[in-house]
């Protein structure tokens, strides 16, 4: 195990650096820099000119891509090009706030899914088709629904019509309820794709399970239907479901754009397409790293509690 | 992840289940007004030497001053930290400044020292400010005592009033609060305008109060607080809700509609500025102007604007705006007609069609104006070809002149800058903004003159002619003027937006 860590490690920083080094370059070949992104319809010519050198687009690549390196290993991370503010204190604003969205919408999918899975799994087994059909096909249209659209609906009945929570204003952590009531419809809205999709993969990871062996000698000792289901199969199946939960999660954590554009939620998603639309070199390639580190650690993270849940994965 | 913010979830955990229920109560600022205005972009900040857009744009006007300023409602150029200004020949322009002007923040009182430290700092190189340009005319600035301004130009320049307006390089800094802001100065602004910057936190919200010493008396609102809220429902939503009074542009028909069946003011400026087709000269077709008129010709742009956004466009007929002083309507106008178009096409050896490629952003796609054009051209045979890239892919190729066709629309006040970027020869992409190449000496020979002329009938006779020689040689098409709307709820009073799409929240009161 700590061999195996120790491994993964080493294959997190290699990584980081392969990914640093492309995400440099490939910034710079996309056309139109900072300059081109901020001067809109009004400059061009010599303006545009004194505006690159007034955000260092004028030197050499190479040498930006020293001094880059050396910043990352010194953790420097520098300030935007764009608005001039420190890219860290801009981090770990965005970083709470999107990691609390995605911790509050897994633990909800979670609730919501894995019982009502579980359930249309059972009941495909028994042959009692309806219950079955209809979890499925629910799960199926909340898949389908795109987050802009469930996100305006949810705005309009949450927000405008029973005026259970706002639509605007400060996300803060020093006012918790206030900060509960801005995540809730953004919770909400990302909750119901990641539900229908839980919902899916349990059904079909249980209901696999439920014809094995084991399964049937558990039943033939007399337990209940219930204590089958959730203890016994449930347990079982529960590898792609933890599978399902860390992609959740990475997709989470840079897939909510959308929402965060709604709802105005300064996370990180909001962050990461505002660099890139601004062609905010520096902001985007510490985004990028910090993803990558994020990423590796969440796989990781998810490998070692494979192992906790089934003894019979080797690492 | 610091210690804090692994806090910050414990506390989120815990409190999962106490969502709702409790209520902090406001803090109590009841007896002061404070206005809550929707702003729709992250703030990008507000040192003149480098702001752009023009909701940052509208924060720097309310903060800062500039020599003169623009009349709310009219767009004529007024007084502001000048109180008179006088030019024999227009080259020498002597400046008489306000007494008793003060700083915000406690910087002291404003003297002529300052307009020569600002206009100074953003002609510096080391600035490297994009709007260096605007004061490269200036040879020389004099203050012979603390109330009087003296600037000699290059050349004459009869519209340098709109220069020194309260907009980029005509905004004037103390010298004191820039060099105690050091790199910061666009996070902590220092004028002498009627608000001043409170706080910012570039997530959230720009809080503006009022500046009690401000030259014409302190404001009437204690309190504006800019919310950031990027999307057009969420912000019409947050409107009808209460959530904010007033919402900083509302560009979607749609939301407008509703906003005005539930009794919002809807505050408006109409014709604030002009889109532009405009046509690379160096391609082959375009190169001809029958080609060009045909275009014209082709579609009724009428009808679109009509139908697609009637509060927010209406056809144009001129490269510049009927508010403008120098604006003519003896131009020639192109009806719809599309026999006439294709005759004209047919003329030019393109009777059998041709293709032409309109460069656009795909943030914007092929909107439902562009899908009309396309279905008008096509009757004439022309099949119009959407380029869709992104945003600073555009703003680079725009730049550069890689397209066909595309679009542009330049605010302004001063019928100069429009009319010297767009016709000037020495403003040919990439150095400036005259994209299609256009080079006329006749117009250019004309355009100067009138720049230069003092005697005001002249002067208008020659800006008359050069709008005539642009709408006929059609370098660039007029499509659309734009209007911009600021929903508001109907106890905000005095938003006047003016014809850079600001508002002078010094007007703005409330109920």
């Amino acid at each position: 195990m700590l061999a195996y860590s120790l491994k993964r490690l080493l294959q997190l920083v290699v990584s980081t650096f392969g990914v640093v080094t492309l995400v440099f370059f490939t910034l710079r070949l996309i056309p139109g820099d900072a300059a081109a992104a901020l001067a809109g319809d009004t400059i061009t010519g010599e303006a545009l000119e004194r505006l690159r050198e007034q955000m260092g687009l004028n030197k050499p690549i190479l040498a930006q891509y020293l001094t880059y390196l050396w910043d990352l290993v010194t953790l420097r991370f520098g300030e935007t090009i764009t608005t001039g503010l420190p890219i860290s204190g801009l981090l770990s604003q965005a970083f709470p706030i999107t990691l609390s969205i995605a911790l509050a919408t897994i633990t909800l999918s979670l609730i919501i899914a894995v019982p009502l899975g579980a359930m249309a799994a059972f009941m495909a087994h028994k042959g009692r088709k309806t219950l079955d059909n209809l979890i499925t096909t629910a799960a199926m249209l909340a898949d389908l629904m795109p987050s802009f659209w469930t996100g305006l609906v949810f705005l309009l009945f949450f927000s405008l019509m029973l005026g259970l929570f706002p639509a605007s204003g400060m996300v803060s952590f020093d006012d918790p309820v206030t900060f509960l009531k801005r995540i809730a419809l953004p919770v909400m809205v990302l909750s119901v794709t990641q539900i229908a999709t839980m919902a899916r993969i349990t059904r079909t990871a249980v209901l696999e399970v439920l014809s094995e062996d084991y399964i049937r000698t558990a039943r033939s000792l007399g337990w209940s239907e219930v204590r089958v289901l959730f203890r016994h199969a449930l347990k079982n199946a529960a590898l792609p479901i933890v599978t399902i939960v860390g992609l959740s999660f990475g997709s989470l954590l840079n897939g909510t754009v959308i929402v965060e554009f709604i709802f105005t939620i300064p996370g990180l998603g909001s962050l990461l397409v505002n660099g890139i639309n601004s062609r905010d070199y520096q902001l985007v390639q510490t985004l990028i790293v910090f993803y990558a580190l994020f990423f590796v650690s969440v796989n990781l993270v998810t490998d070692l509690i494979y192992k906790q849940i089934d003894p019979r994965v080797q690492l | 992840m610091t210690m804090s913010s692994l806090g910050r979830l414990w506390v989120l955990a815990a409190g999962v289940s106490l969502a709702t229920g409790l209520a902090i109560p406001h803090a109590a600022l009841a007896q002061d007004k404070t206005l809550r205005v929707r702003f729709y972009d992250d703030p990008a900040g507000f040192d003149p030497a480098s702001i752009f857009r023009i909701e940052n744009e509208n924060i720097a006007f309310n903060i800062f001053s500039g020599l003169t300023t623009y009349d709310s409602t009219t767009g004529k150029v007024v007084p502001d930290l000048a109180e008179s200004w006088s030019t024999p020949d227009n080259i020498t322009w002597t400046f008489k400044l306000r007494h008793g002007v003060k700083w915000q923040k406690g910087y002291g009182e404003f003297t002529s020292a300052d307009v020569l430290y600002s206009f100074s700092r953003t002609r510096d190189p080391a600035t490297a400010s994009p709007y260096a340009t605007d004061l490269a005319g200036i040879v020389k600035i004099e203050t012979p005592d603390d109330y009087t301004v003296v600037i000699q130009l290059n050349a004459p320049d009869g519209n340098f009033v709109h220069t020194v307006a309260n907009y980029h390089q005509g905004q004037i800094l103390s010298k004191k609060a820039v060099e105690a802001a050091g790199k910061q100065v666009r996070w902590q602004p220092v004028g002498t305008g009627p608000y001043y910057l409170d706080s910012v936190d570039v997530n959230s919200r720009i809080v503006l109060k009022r500046h009690k010493e401000y030259y014409k008396g302190p404001a009437p609102i204690d309190t504006i607080v800019f919310q950031i809220i990027k999307d057009e429902a969420t912000s019409t939503i947050a409107l009808r809700k209460g959530e904010i009074d007033l919402a900083m542009r509302a560009n979607k028909e749609e939301n407008l509609q509703t906003l005005a069946r539930e009794g919002f003011k809807l505050n408006k400026v109409d014709n604030y500025a002009v889109a532009l087709r405009v046509h690379n000269l160096s391609n082959k077709a375009l190169s001809d102007i029958r080609v060009r008129q045909a275009l014209a010709h082709a579609i009724d742009y009428e009808a679109i604007s009509k139908a697609t956004s009637p509060s927010l466009q209406a056809a144009a007929h001129s490269m510049l705006m009927p508010w403008m002083d120098v604006y003519t309507p003896k131009v020639p106008r192109y009806e719809f007609d599309q026999a006439k178009a294709k005759k004209l096409l047919a003329e030019a050896g393109y009777a059998k069609g041709l293709t032409i490629k309109n460069l656009s952003t795909s943030a914007q796609g092929v909107t439902e104006f562009q899908q009309f054009e396309i279905d008008y051209l096509s009757q004439i045979g022309v099949k119009m070809e959407m380029e869709l890239v992104d945003t600073p892919t555009f703003n680079q190729r725009r730049n550069n002149g890689d397209f066909d066709i595309t679009t542009r629309l330049l605010p302004a006040v001063n019928p100069d800058m429009i009319l010297f970027s767009f016709l000037d020869p020495d403003n040919i992409a990439p150095k400036g903004l005259n994209g299609a190449r256009y080079n006329n000496s006749k117009l250019m020979a004309l355009l100067k003159g009138a720049k230069a002329e003092v005697d005001p009938s002249k002067r208008l006779r020659m800006y008359e002619e050069v709008q005539q020689i642009a709408m006929t040689d059609l370098p660039y098409f007029p499509l659309y003027t734009n209007n911009v709307v600021w929903p508001g709820k109907p106890g905000v009073t005095g938003v006047k937006i003016n014809y850079l799409a600001q508002v002078n929240f010094y007007e703005v009161d409330m109920k």
